[in-house]
């Protein structure tokens, strides 16, 4: 599925949108909603060896409960985040149902421990099918589905001029994900 | 719409060079171990070049693509200046850089300047690879001497190229306000009617942006961490600022001009400008945008100030100029004239500028080993 859609890129579809990333990257990030601060103290707080106390940081910003589940898991969880190399997405799979469950969740998690996985944001999906790039709607970490989601991501950041690249104190993954989650809303 | 064409065929002029870049890679001290699985590519992006020409007395013509069809000598040259000069810069930086690495304060930062110096020589090779395949003998002997110039023996082309850059501080401030100069000239360069060099641009604007960001967040790291007086880093910007300006030229430049005409270098905003450009103030436009960039990031550098804590400002682009109107004038950070005699105009620097007593407290205190002046960053893989 991926390889169709990279080759299936209308490169005319993305060129509206590559002419505002920095105006909608701005809207969305700077929102008061999305906390900027908070985003921007968690990509230095969050780091190795990983504490329930940084994996809760993340919730709170999220706005997510917190996570309910046991001691194991959450070694699990802790271990999978401190194994996985970006783009792999195949490891999901060693993950016990309860730590999948939540796509949002956990591709924050990786998104604060590696800076590349994309946070999963359904306006962001939406933004993506503007562009030719339908990506199913999931609550779960599908390897593939998610899969799909950074790797176009990524791909859209190769194929972004200069004039996207801001200099601002966030991954250029969270750049196009915040600018494809306002276009998503539009 | 960026498509980049990565080169896998060069030219043996350039595979010439390719050899005299190892070798200056060794003279340097610049391990190519380093380099880890880093390779160096050249890349360009001809989509956002753009066919035809954008601005000056040939707009609406095709873009250059090989030296044949430019229609005069003094073009040519003109071409070639750019590219050695910004070639210049490249390894120039690298030259005053690369003995950091041993005193990064975290491995992120590490990390980070080494992507840098790799992503300088890199640029460093585009525009060797431009001089040697598009420009013949003359161009080979122009990237030849791309390696041959030093910076620490104070032959590179540019004054701030020559600078020292001793500590962290500097070079936060480096890749901030110099880098950003450096950001400002490829921009210009990115609508030139030389469409190679054109196309070059938007590759390595791409990985100028995380220079810039490396600078900024430096910068703002340090003002978070606290420990070195804000006061005092408000010294190493005085200096820095007036050196950043100093780069975009003389005002009322004939060469800016002349530049302009010939449609090889535009203005920062020239695509987005919907005014006519004043040919004669070219460079003191640009100076303006670069002056009004630095006062609305100082503004973000500042915000993460401790209570108490005096606010970090630019300072006025009169204070201590050494090209321009304001060139060995007498004026204050603040930008008002300097009544004085000259005991007092020396008592007025030593007091706003870096003196070796600051630089030997940084280094002794503030930046000592153990003491965590810098915000911790975790380096991710």
């Amino acid at each position: 599925m991926q390889t169709l859609a990279l080759l299936a890129v209308d490169k005319e579809k993305l060129r509206p949108f590559f002419s505002r990333v920095p105006e909608l990257f701005e809207q969305h990030h700077h929102d008061s909603g999305q906390k900027p601060e908070m985003y921007e103290e968690l990509l230095y707080k969050v780091h190795r060896p990983y504490t329930n106390d940084m994996l809760d940081m993340i919730d709170d910003w999220m706005g997510l409960e917190r996570r309910n589940i046991s001691g194991e898991q959450e070694i699990m969880l802790r271990l999978f985040l401190l194994a996985i190399r970006y783009p792999d997405t195949l490891l999901f799979d060693s993950l016990d149902d309860i730590l999948v469950n939540d796509v949002r969740r956990l591709s924050a998690y990786l998104h604060f421990s590696s800076h590349t996985y994309t946070i999963w944001d359904n306006d962001t999906r939406k933004g993506l099918a503007k562009l030719g790039f339908e990506i199913p709607d999931t609550d779960k970490a599908d390897p593939f589905i998610y899969g799909a989601y950074v790797g176009t991501i990524e791909l859209i950041k190769d194929l972004a001029p200069f004039t996207c690249f801001l200099e601002h104190d966030v991954p250029r993954q969270r750049l196009f994900q915040a600018a494809l989650a306002a276009y998503g809303r539009e | 719409m960026s498509t980049t064409e990565i080169v896998e065929k060069y030219h043996p002029n350039f595979e010439g060079w390719i050899q005299e870049f190892q070798e200056w890679q060794t003279r340097i001290g610049f391990d190519p171990a380093w380099l880890g699985d880093y390779r160096f590519e050249i890349r360009f992006d001809w989509d956002s070049a753009g066919d035809e020409i954008e601005f000056g007395d040939f707009s609406g013509m095709p873009k250059w693509k090989r030296r044949m069809q430019i229609p005069q000598q003094n073009i040519i040259d003109a071409i070639l200046t750019m590219v050695s000069v910004q070639g210049d810069t490249e390894f120039a930086s690298v030259e005053q850089q690369n003995h950091l690495l041993a005193t990064a304060p975290t491995e992120y930062d590490r990390k980070s300047a080494l992507r840098i110096m790799c992503e300088e020589q890199r640029h460093g090779w585009q525009m060797a690879y431009l001089l040697c395949t598009y420009f013949g003998e003359q161009g080979m002997r122009e990237a030849a001497k791309l390696l041959e110039r030093n910076a620490q023996d104070g032959t590179r082309l540019l004054g701030s190229f020559n600078a020292p850059i001793d500590h962290w501080l500097d070079f936060f401030c480096f890749t901030h306000f110099i880098d950003r100069d450096g950001k400002f000239q490829l921009k210009m360069l990115s609508t030139s009617s030389f469409q190679p060099l054109a196309a070059s641009m938007g590759p390595m604007l791409k990985e100028e942006s995380f220079h810039l960001g490396t600078g900024a967040n430096g910068l703002r790291r340090i003002v978070k961490a606290g420990v070195i007086p804000l006061d005092f880093l408000q010294k190493y910007i005085n200096k820095w600022v007036s050196t950043g300006l100093d780069l975009f030229g003389t005002d009322e430049s004939t060469s800016a001009e002349w530049a302009y005409v010939y449609g090889v270098k535009g203005r920062y905003d020239e695509r987005e400008s919907e005014m006519d450009a004043d040919r004669e103030h070219l460079n003191e436009a640009s100076r303006g945008l670069y002056f009004d960039e630095l006062k609305a990031e100082m503004v973000r550098i500042s915000k993460g100030r401790k209570e108490g804590e005096p606010e970090l400002f630019i300072p006025s682009d009169k204070f201590n100029r050494g090209i321009g109107m304001y060139a060995g004038k007498r004026y204050t950070v603040k930008g008002d004239p300097f009544e004085g005699s000259d005991g007092e105009w020396d008592e007025y620097l030593a007091g706003i500028l870096p003196s070796d007593a600051d630089e030997k407290l940084l280094m002794d205190e503030y930046m000592a080993p153990g003491v965590e002046w810098i915000q911790y960053r975790e380096w991710r893989e």
